[in-house]
């Protein structure tokens, strides 16, 4: 009795095996494109951050395209149920959400470099504008002296 | 000798904040209105023509090679999706605060752009019509490839139209949100295209 009872679980089992995998493949597959689209999201919020902070415009748009590829292997993961689809985009989205970061710092450290040498370059020019200036009475002195020096010579 | 120090710091101080100004001017980005423009193009490339000649008048089984143009004024990159809605006379429209959910979406298409960029999305439909009782006529369409059955019917076929609508990734909320980012506000930006099923 009890024989006939594990024959017909494992029976059973064997009947409602298929289900179950193909739900956990399903389940599996889901992930990964959940996990594609949500690294593409990061990805996309780290080249517009790149973006903001001054990155070129070529390097902008080279990320673009490659955020543009990484969707296109989302799309094609959705659509066909491909795992090799959302590893491709989960890959290229990563990628490119690395370089966007070190575009991102190039950009912050050159707009700081440029705002240094922009207010250090109004300063000397200050400095040099003031002393003009006061001491332009020199210069004048100077100029006499040259001409005078001139008009014996001759 | 003290006198001449202070005038100097004066015309130092001055001079600086003139030379600042400048730098501060050079170094900002000029304003700008931020903005999203987009059309939906026939395949004549025009915004009209949609039916080729035939009015609004469609047959079915052909095919409409349609596209979109987006352009992107924001300042910075844009990840937007493009969602399709099929509504009839009766539907209520997406408008400048508020998008279409009532109306079944059909699909959407997405797409990356950088800033002063204008990219192109394709839409290439056809329909076939559904048996069905009555005066209502329902449709089987075939969008980008994908086939879709819209809920959605209209009386002798007479006025469908298509809702487009225009979203945008928000990096905050990871999610899309209906139009763009105003200064103050989300602003919708729909199209529609009226077309009967003859």
């Amino acid at each position: 009795m009890r024989f006939r009872l594990m024959v017909l679980l494992g029976v059973l089992m064997l009947c409602i095996s298929p289900f179950l995998i193909s739900r956990e493949l399903a389940h599996g597959q889901s992930t990964q494109v959940d996990n594609a689209r949500s690294a593409l999201g990061q990805a996309f919020g780290l080249v517009q951050e790149a973006d903001l902070q001054g990155a070129s415009i070529d390097q902008i748009s080279q990320l673009a395209d490659s955020l543009n590829l990484a969707l296109r292997y989302e799309e094609n993961a959705t659509r066909l149920g491909s795992d090799l689809y959302a590893n491709r985009s989960l890959e290229l989205s990563n990628a490119t959400a690395v370089q966007a970061l070190g575009d991102s710092n190039a950009a912050r450290t050159q707009s700081v470099f440029d705002q240094a040498s922009g207010y250090s370059l109004a300063v000397v020019a200050g400095f040099g504008s003031a002393l003009s200036v006061l001491e332009i009475h020199r210069l004048n002195d100077i100029v006499r002296k040259i001409r005078l020096r001139r008009i014996r010579l001759e | 000798m003290q006198r001449r120090i202070i005038v100097f710091i004066l015309l130092f101080a001055s001079f600086s904040l003139v030379y600042s100004s400048i730098a501060y001017y050079a170094l900002s980005k000029p304003p700008a209105q931020e903005f999203m423009a987009w059309g939906v193009f026939s395949p004549s490339g025009t915004l009209s023509n949609y039916f080729l000649g035939s009015e609004a008048n469609v047959t079915s089984g052909k095919s409409f090679d349609w596209h979109f143009a987006i352009t992107n004024r924001m300042g910075s990159i844009q990840y937007v999706q493009i969602v399709y809605r099929l509504g009839n006379s009766t539907s209520s429209s997406p408008n400048a605060t508020a998008s279409g959910d009532s109306v079944p979406q059909l699909g959407n298409s997405s797409i990356f752009i950088p800033n002063a960029r204008t990219a192109l999305v394709n839409f290439t439909w056809s329909f076939t019509k559904k048996p069905s009782p009555g005066g209502s006529v329902y449709i089987n369409m075939t969008i980008n490839g994908q086939l879709v059955s819209p809920s959605v019917s209209a009386v002798a076929g007479q006025k469908f139209r298509f809702f487009f609508e225009l979203w945008t990734y928000d990096v905050a909320s990871n999610s899309f949100q209906y139009g763009y980012r105003g200064q103050s506000s989300w602003v919708g930006v729909p199209l529609q295209v009226w077309f009967n099923v003859v």
